[in-house]
């Protein structure tokens, strides 16, 4: 699972509040859905739960279900305390699990 | 005598037999095409906020669009307002929809780190009707806000 951090807007000072956006390139399977060919129903497949950290801190959790679109969008507001790292960890309903992180450099 | 007894038992046994099978592999059927987390809104709103009142506000805000040409993608932001200290802030922010086989999208659980109380995405839409945001508040209290989205092409299948 292919995973982007971005932070709006690029640069920031300490005390700012930036939104956070962080995509993942998932089918978001329902479970609903057959196979064009085979006529076999596609077994669900989606992320079910986004957890945002800063040094570890959690901030943000959220419980997602299958009625987000393919290849989902997550933004949050984070208020920027200090320099540290922010870590997103998303997990699928099938126990698939991705971790990816950025740099959180304040200017000024 | 023996033999059309026989027979007769033989037949009723097969029709149920018959009969049997089709009627379970219905049901199966049925089950299917519930898919795995089907649930109706108003199961979905009890769930979350436990019977309490939900009161309609404007401090909610979602911006959706009107009209959606395709229910696959229809990006959703919700933003409550609060000045989030440790004291008063959105514990969470519940994003719902009234009409899709699951009428939950997302559970968004806040804490004042936040800064401000905001959530987007992008969520499906298998036809015209409404998205929920209901926000439960740190004391306790729920506010919410709806918006209808009118989809040209579904987004579920």
């Amino acid at each position: 699972m292919k995973t982007l951090i971005k932070i709006k807007p690029k640069t920031y000072a300490a005390g700012d509040i930036v939104k956070v956006d962080f995509m993942a390139m998932h089918p978001m399977e329902t479970g609903m859905r057959k196979d064009k060919d085979t006529g076999a129903i596609i077994p669900a497949n989606y992320i079910d739960e986004v957890k945002f950290l800063f040094n570890d801190t959690l901030i943000t959790k959220m419980v997602v279900w299958e009625s987000l679109s393919v290849n989902p969008l997550f933004t949050i507001s984070f208020k920027v305390p200090s320099a540290g790292t922010l870590k997103v960890i998303a997990k699928t309903n099938n126990g698939q699990s991705v971790e990816s992180s950025e740099s959180i450099t304040p200017k000024g | 005598m023996e033999r059309r007894s026989f027979l007769k038992s033989f037949t009723a046994a097969a029709a149920c037999m018959a009969v049997l099978p089709r009627m379970a592999s219905a049901a199966d059927e049925a089950k299917k095409n519930m898919g795995p987390n089907e649930m109706n809104y108003a199961t979905a709103l009890a769930a979350i906020t436990g019977g309490k009142a939900v009161v309609e506000s404007a401090k909610v805000k979602i911006e959706a669009p009107e009209i959606a040409e395709n229910g696959a993608v229809v990006p959703v932001k919700v933003t409550v307002e609060s000045p989030m200290s440790d004291k008063d802030y959105v514990k969470a922010i519940h994003l719902l929809n009234t009409k899709n086989g699951n009428a939950r999208c997302a559970n968004i659980y806040l804490t004042p780190a936040n800064g401000e109380a905001f959530f987007g995405t992008r969520i499906k839409l298998g036809g015209t009707q409404d998205v929920v945001a209901i926000a439960e508040m740190s004391n306790g209290t729920f506010l919410s806000a709806k918006q209808n989205v009118k989809v040209t092409i579904g987004g579920c299948g």
